[in-house]
């Protein structure tokens, strides 16, 4: 059993679902990000969604471009973000999710990084431009090293499609709030409950919505609507880019909404 | 012609986000009706030669040719077309398309400026909405262009992220587009992007090597001994090679943007081996990218904005590969310098970007004989450009 299935059967024993905060590795600089992650691990996390910082992420809004490019200048490399997930692989056993861009990955090599992914302790790649279409270059190498399939679903995602892309998926589907890249709009599309029934209905597969959900509101009310886990990215974000000089206080406010977040789970 | 997949050799492909892959599912299956309809064939063909002033002339520069003393040079005047570059036909062919779909929005990114214009253009006479994407250095060093865009009824949206240059647009609309995929059609303006943009920036643009070979037949009887146009992204370059590409005996020469030398990081050259240009996938295809050895993208520089890019459309890095054109690169002073010198012999004045393929033939054409042909695409003309030389000359106009 992996680190997904044993902690998504885990939460539904409990009655719970899965809160997942997300941050760029790396961000404002590699040490105040260890302590963010580990932040989020003792606050509650069930998951975590790590950014692979890239200079030009299309799926991601400005704020988590502007992270990335903070950590890219901070001096993040392949090296130091594998050294930093072997850490946090050491600091817990919760499962890791990457955010990548293709480029990121094709610049190591394809079997290099998924070997030294899986060797730092990450359990799954969401590579954000590398649709299903794209997806058996690298796909070999992920299962050769166990690593996790994760795809995105949005409304627009035709139903042949979702029965394509699920057959794919080991780990669980992203699905989408809304259109748009990440960390825009307050909120949440309507058309989300919708998506999730109609994913229920092709998939056993975990869903996890995410992009948009920015206040332990909009978590409590994707529980609500049947998915299994909610995915936040820019809310928290924003709090480590106005943080940034007071590392107390970042840690302080990154550490009160997880807590909430997670209490959101727990219906 | 590409795979089904859009694959140019092993470049190409469809890296693009989920939210946009219906999009471009529907823009594929859009675009092969497009094509078989004859009305529309009808409509664009009308457009482009009443509106847009097609087949744009072929232009034997006597004057150039005499004073390079070699080649005999031959210019494909695409700045003739309606609003001053090639641009306008891709622009005015992928609006009709927009409308064929239904959607009443475009987008699009622009560097030089004149891919916006003509964008806007079409979006004016098609009475389309629009949203321009553009980089706030590009806005600085184009301002003309940012005023002709505001003038024809379009929202230039300014661009801070990155390095404010194209690379930071194309993000910028790719964003936008993924939030308005339903209502919006993305007037990608050259031959880059996921499949199938490419494909049909090509098809749109082919035009170009179609009318330039039946007129230097016409003119002279024979095939020329090269063909020589700018790269940036690269669609004028494949618009005039596509038709040449056969035609073994034909050089075909692209140009890129040398900036302020190739050994430092000033410059867009993608297509010569250089320390920081490696295969990679930007903005939805696989080809060459001028980046670090961790994959971050680098910034680039040039003295023109068009040229100013950190990728290069998939279809050239497969010809890079085969050998089948010649990549080579113009600095900036040198495309300074051909920019003054078109001016002066022939009363022609080169967009920046076009200045580079002449900074090339400046060099080259003494080298043949005065038997052989020589085609530069003058893909745009240098209103736009004429403050940014100015100061780059330390002149005040």
């Amino acid at each position: 059993m992996n680190r997904y299935e044993y902690t998504f059967n885990l939460l539904k024993e409990k009655g719970e679902k899965a809160f997942i905060p997300f941050a760029s590795a790396g961000d404002p600089d590699l040490v105040t990000s260890e302590s963010i992650f580990k932040t989020y691990i003792d606050s509650g996390a069930d998951i975590l969604e790590i950014g692979y910082p890239f200079s030009d992420p299309i799926a991601d809004g400005p704020v988590n471009q502007r992270a990335g490019m903070r950590a890219i200048e901070a001096g993040l490399t392949h090296a130091s973000f594998f050294a930093l997930i072997k850490i946090l692989r050491k600091y817990s056993d919760i499962p890791v999710g990457i955010l990548i861009y293709a480029n990121s990955i094709y610049s190591l090599g394809y079997d290099t990084f998924c070997r030294r992914a899986a060797d730092a302790g990450i359990d799954s790649l969401l590579i954000a431009d590398m649709p299903p279409e794209e997806h058996e270059i690298i796909v070999g190498y992920m299962k050769k090293y166990g690593l996790g399939v994760v795809h995105i679903v949005s409304e627009l995602t035709p139903d042949q499609r979702i029965d394509q892309i699920c057959k794919q998926i080991d780990s669980f589907v992203y699905v989408v709030s809304r259109l748009g890249p990440t960390g825009t709009g307050n909120n949440l599309g309507e058309n989300v409950k919708k998506t999730i029934s109609r994913l229920k209905k092709r998939t056993s597969k975990p869903l996890c919505v995410g992009f948009g959900l920015s206040k332990p509101a909009h978590v409590k009310q994707i529980v609500g609507a049947g998915a299994d886990g909610a995915i936040m990215g820019s809310a928290l974000v924003k709090i480590i880019e106005n943080n940034q000089s007071n590392k107390k206080e970042l840690l302080k406010k990154l550490a009160v909404l997880v807590k909430q977040c997670k209490k959101a789970t727990q219906q | 012609m590409p795979t089904k997949k859009g694959y140019f050799g092993e470049f190409g492909g469809q890296f693009a986000p989920e939210v946009l892959m219906p999009a471009l599912e529907e823009l594929e299956k859009a675009f092969a009706e497009f094509k078989r309809d004859k009305t529309v064939h009808e409509r664009f063909s009308y457009l482009l030669k009443n509106y847009n002033g097609r087949p744009t002339p072929l232009y034997y520069a006597k004057n150039l040719s005499n004073h390079l003393g070699g080649a005999r040079i031959y210019l494909k005047r695409e700045d003739l077309n309606h609003t001053g570059a090639h641009k306008v036909t891709n622009s005015l062919g992928q609006s009709l398309l927009a409308e064929f779909m239904g959607k009443k929005r475009i987008i699009a990114e622009t560097g030089a400026g004149q891919h916006g214009v003509a964008t806007a253009t079409a979006a004016a006479l098609l009475n389309l909405e629009c949203n321009i994407y553009m980089g706030t250095i590009d806005m600085a060093r184009q301002r003309p262009n940012v005023f002709r865009m505001n003038l024809l009824g379009t929202t230039v949206v300014p661009v801070e992220s990155g390095g404010k240059t194209l690379k930071d647009a194309v993000n910028e609309t790719m964003r936008d587009w993924s939030a308005t995929v339903t209502t919006t059609h993305y007037v990608l303006g050259s031959v880059l992007g996921p499949h199938p943009f490419p494909s049909i920036v090509k098809h749109f643009q082919s035009v170009i090597g179609r009318e330039a070979k039946k007129q230097i037949l016409r003119q002279e009887g024979r095939l020329p001994h090269e063909i020589v146009a700018c790269v940036g992204g690269g669609s004028n370059a494949i618009g005039i090679f596509s038709e040449f590409l056969k035609d073994k005996k034909v050089r075909c020469t692209g140009v890129e943007a040398g900036g302020k030398g190739i050994k430092g990081k000033k410059h867009a050259v993608r297509l010569t081996p250089t320390s920081d240009s490696h295969k990679g996938i930007l903005h939805g295809s696989f080809s060459y990218v001028l980046q670090n050895r961790h994959g971050q993208i680098g910034n680039t520089h040039s003295i023109s904005a068009g040229l100013d890019y950190s990728g290069v459309g998939p279809e050239h890095a497969a010809l890079y590969s085969s050998g089948r054109v010649r990549y080579t690169h113009a600095t900036d002073r040198e495309a300074i310098d051909a920019f003054k010198l078109l001016s002066e012999y022939e009363g022609i004045i080169p967009a920046l970007e076009s200045s580079h393929a002449v900074a090339y033939a400046v060099k080259q054409a003494p080298k043949l004989s005065k038997k052989q042909i020589m085609i530069i695409n003058l893909s745009g003309r240098g209103d736009k450009d004429i403050f940014h030389v100015a100061d780059y000359l330390g002149l005040t106009i």
